[in-house]
């Protein structure tokens, strides 16, 4: 994670469901009731830079404050999706940063299995991006929808993809030829 | 923020580190706003990668004299025509484009070596995921010997240092090198020299249009290879792996080059837990004497 | 002075031969190829950019003030742009005299235009990196000297400013990977940087908030290159295995000719010893 990156920090931004292990006075504030406690076994969504900062008792087998579970994003719901046809999902309606959120999520959680499933799911999509970035005619058709749900590691590597090929075109007079 | 900073001081306020960790999260952003944009893409663009493939040496018949000049390229030798001479290609281009040489097309940039070369990477067995294999460094066997061990033999430079020369600085798309036994094959910077020579020497290369055509096919085949080359990927991603496009031009590598190290990179992070957690249990097998090298090696080479 | 002295093929000096002179630009062009394919700053190659450097004073003055220049060389008539440049504007010598003079003139400028865009993409390339990693650089350049009191010491300090975390680095001698003028103008740039991030908003933070290479909240603000990354490469020596420090695992064996997209600290080694090059 880098401390100049703009993605680490809207990542960090990301909401993560967490659940109060202890009664914690004068923090309703997160639930909306300003003034009033907050209860054990509340359930909210707080941003992931809280979550795992109000979670580190618990991975330290210390006291602890909020369990965090797995985002809707990377639910098994979501899992089996992946599994069944990566190509069809839009990853941006699940989070806008997919991957990001899942790398932390897989430094919280041991998922090995999770690992498999995104490495495959990536491999595989990033395969349809560099399809559509060489397509200088642009996005046609199916290829629109798929664009649009890429996430933004993908859109970065659409772009990344795109760029220099069109770069290489304009060299060879390609480009200019149209 | 007035609520998000009330919801620290009460949440947090037994804890100065983590309060301070929260307030910042908040001026990072600021901090992003002020560190100056310089945006330069790593690895050689694709102007830079024509400007490198302009060093590759070609053989022109001069039509004209010239003495011997002392360049900070090195030196270049007199033209007196009609002996052929050896010159960097951007001196050969600039002669041609004033009428001043003629340059003889280097041996693979003909119709029937290329129509080779299209058939192996199209149709043969042994490329159907790779490239055909690119012409020899000094030292190293040809394909048709594959027994033969490869003795690199360095230079050395002012620094005593060792030095291996390779492209553009090695006679690949000179008339002479190529003996009769040598199967043709594409120089590492074949785009360029080929899109070079077409725009400014086509009269000097046996039938242009011909030639356009096999570069053009040439290119969509061997694209296609390395966008397929995706599915294997991942072995770059782990640690001690990697990945082999030899025979990949220079200029296939920069428009890829951005596409493949933003999906090892991707790949690399998916995989960083697990990565992480085998190089601890590497660790505590070392630690307890039981760890055996050879256990883990497996067969990582892969081709495209 | 007549055209065909100032013409004359000369006879080189021990140290300046034609073929030090190629390999030197293949050197050159090598380096820089690397160092646009890295996100760290190579170390920097002072013997080679020296030499390059007086290559190029002579080619554009006969005369040049450095005293590193091989005596052989000044002293023979050579042929240069400035020289050429004057007599082809000379009206008293005919043209006809020799009619390839223009020819050797534009010759001898794109020659001279295409080594000046190599040295300064170089230097651009390598700057991006300096100020991208500014910190970092300085971080690590003052860990080498043990003069130096611990800078956190300081954090105590009232009037901590911003300034404070850029630590000084004007009594060390050994500044690798950066040259001399480099780790200048790093410290002046980070200085500078600093005060103005002081002066526009750090300035109101609380104290202990001014610094620039604080790590509280598990997040460090010195942020280095990423060796992790992967390059492509070309195998030079007869058989090279990408080797990873950490953990002393040999990976894939690359052999004579092979390209390989590997990691970038898996090669380092071999890079330095000339086995693989940059691509």
């Amino acid at each position: 994670m880098s401390y100049y990156d703009i993605d680490s920090i809207l990542t960090d931004s990301q909401k993560l469901p967490c659940t109060f292990e202890l009664e914690v006075p004068g923090l309703g504030i997160l639930e909306g009731n300003a003034g009033e406690d907050i209860k054990a076994g509340t359930r909210i969504d707080l941003p992931l830079w809280l979550g795992e900062m109000l979670s580190i008792g618990a991975r330290l087998g210390t006291s602890r404050l909020v369990t965090l579970d797995m985002p809707d994003a990377l639910s098994e719901r979501v899992m089996n999706a992946l599994k069944a046809d990566p190509r069809t999902l839009d990853l941006r309606a699940l989070a806008p940063h997919f991957y990001n959120l899942s790398e932390r999520i897989l430094e919280l959680f041991e998922e090995e299995e999770m690992v498999d499933v995104l490495t495959d799911t990536f491999k595989k999509r990033a395969a349809e991006i560099a399809d559509h970035a060489h397509n200088s005619r642009g996005a046609v058709g199916d290829g629109v929808d798929f664009l649009r749900g890429l996430d933004e590691t993908e859109r970065q590597l659409f772009r990344a993809a795109h760029d220099r090929a069109k770069e290489m075109r304009i060299w060879s007079g390609e480009a200019r030829r149209k | 923020m007035q609520t998000y900073q009330t919801f620290l001081s009460h949440a947090l306020q037994t804890n100065q580190r983590q309060y301070n960790a929260g307030l910042r999260l908040n001026w990072r952003l600021n901090c992003i706003l002020f560190v100056m944009a310089f945006p330069l893409p790593r690895g050689v663009t694709a102007s830079e990668i024509a400007f490198l493939a302009e060093m590759e040496t070609v053989t022109v018949v001069p039509r004209q004299r010239l003495e011997s000049l002392e360049l900070l390229g090195g030196p270049v030798e007199p033209l007196a025509p009609p002996r052929r001479a050896s010159l960097p290609l951007w001196l050969a281009l600039l002669l041609k484009r004033q009428r001043r040489a003629n340059i003889i097309p280097p041996p693979w940039l003909h119709p029937e070596p290329l129509s080779l070369i299209l058939d192996v990477e199209s149709q043969h067995q042994d490329y159907q995921n790779a490239f055909s294999p690119p012409p020899p460094l000094p030292g190293q066997p040809s394909v048709l010997d594959r027994d033969a061990i490869a003795s690199a033999k360095p230079q050395y430079t002012p620094d005593g240092n060792r030095y291996y020369p390779a492209p553009p600085f090695l006679p690949h798309n000179t008339a002479q090198t190529t003996s009769s036994r040598d199967t043709p094959s594409l120089p590492f910077h074949w785009v360029e020299v080929g899109n070079l020579l077409l725009d400014s020497a086509s009269d000097d290369l046996v039938d242009p249009d011909q030639i356009r055509r096999l570069l053009k096919d040439l290119r969509e085949v061997r694209m296609s290879k390395m966008r397929s080359g995706v599915e294997v990927l991942d072995e770059a991603a782990t640690g001690g792996g990697g990945v082999a496009l030899t025979g990949v031009g220079s200029m296939e590598l920069g428009e890829e080059r951005g596409f493949i190290t933003g999906v090892v990179d991707g790949l690399r992070r998916i995989g960083s837990s697990k990565e992480q957690a085998r190089r601890e249990q590497m660790a505590e097998q070392r630690a307890a004497g039981g760890y055996d090298a050879t256990q883990d090696e497996e067969e990582d080479y892969m081709e495209f | 002075m007549d055209i065909d002295d100032i013409l004359a093929s000369v006879d080189h000096g021990p140290g300046a031969s034609p073929e030090s002179t190629a390999l030197d630009h293949q050197l050159l062009t090598r380096f820089w190829v690397a160092e646009r394919a890295v996100s760290e700053v190579l170390p920097w190659p002072a013997p080679l950019m020296e030499r390059m450097m007086d290559r190029v004073r002579i080619q554009v003055h006969p005369r040049p003030q450095s005293k590193t220049i091989n005596n052989n060389l000044t002293r023979n008539q050579i042929e240069t742009i400035e020289d050429l440049a004057a007599s082809s504007g000379d009206t008293t010598v005919p043209h006809t005299h020799n009619p390839n003079l223009n020819l050797r003139l534009s010759i001898l400028q794109t020659d001279l235009a295409r080594t000046q865009y190599l040295i300064r993409s170089l230097l651009r390339a390598r700057l991006a990196k300096i100020t991208k990693y500014s910190m970092h650089y300085l971080v690590q350049l003052a860990s080498r000297d043990n003069t130096q009191t611990q800078s956190t010491l300081s954090s105590q300090n009232p009037n901590q400013q911003p300034e404070d975390s850029v630590p000084e680095i004007a009594s060390l001698t050994d500044l690798a990977p950066l040259s001399q003028p480099e780790a200048s103008f790093l410290h002046a740039h980070q200085t500078l940087l600093a005060g103005h991030y002081g002066g526009s908003f750090m300035g109101s933070f609380p104290r202990q908030l001014r610094r620039l290479d604080d790590n509280a909240g598990g997040t460090s603000m010195v942020q280095g290159p990423e060796l992790r990354e992967v390059v492509f490469v070309r195998c030079l020596g007869a058989e090279v295995p990408v080797l990873l420090e950490e953990d002393e695992d040999v990976g894939v064996t690359m052999r004579m000719g092979d390209v390989w997209v590997v990691r970038w600290e898996g090669v380092k080694k071999a890079w330095g010893r000339g086995e693989v090059e940059l691509l």
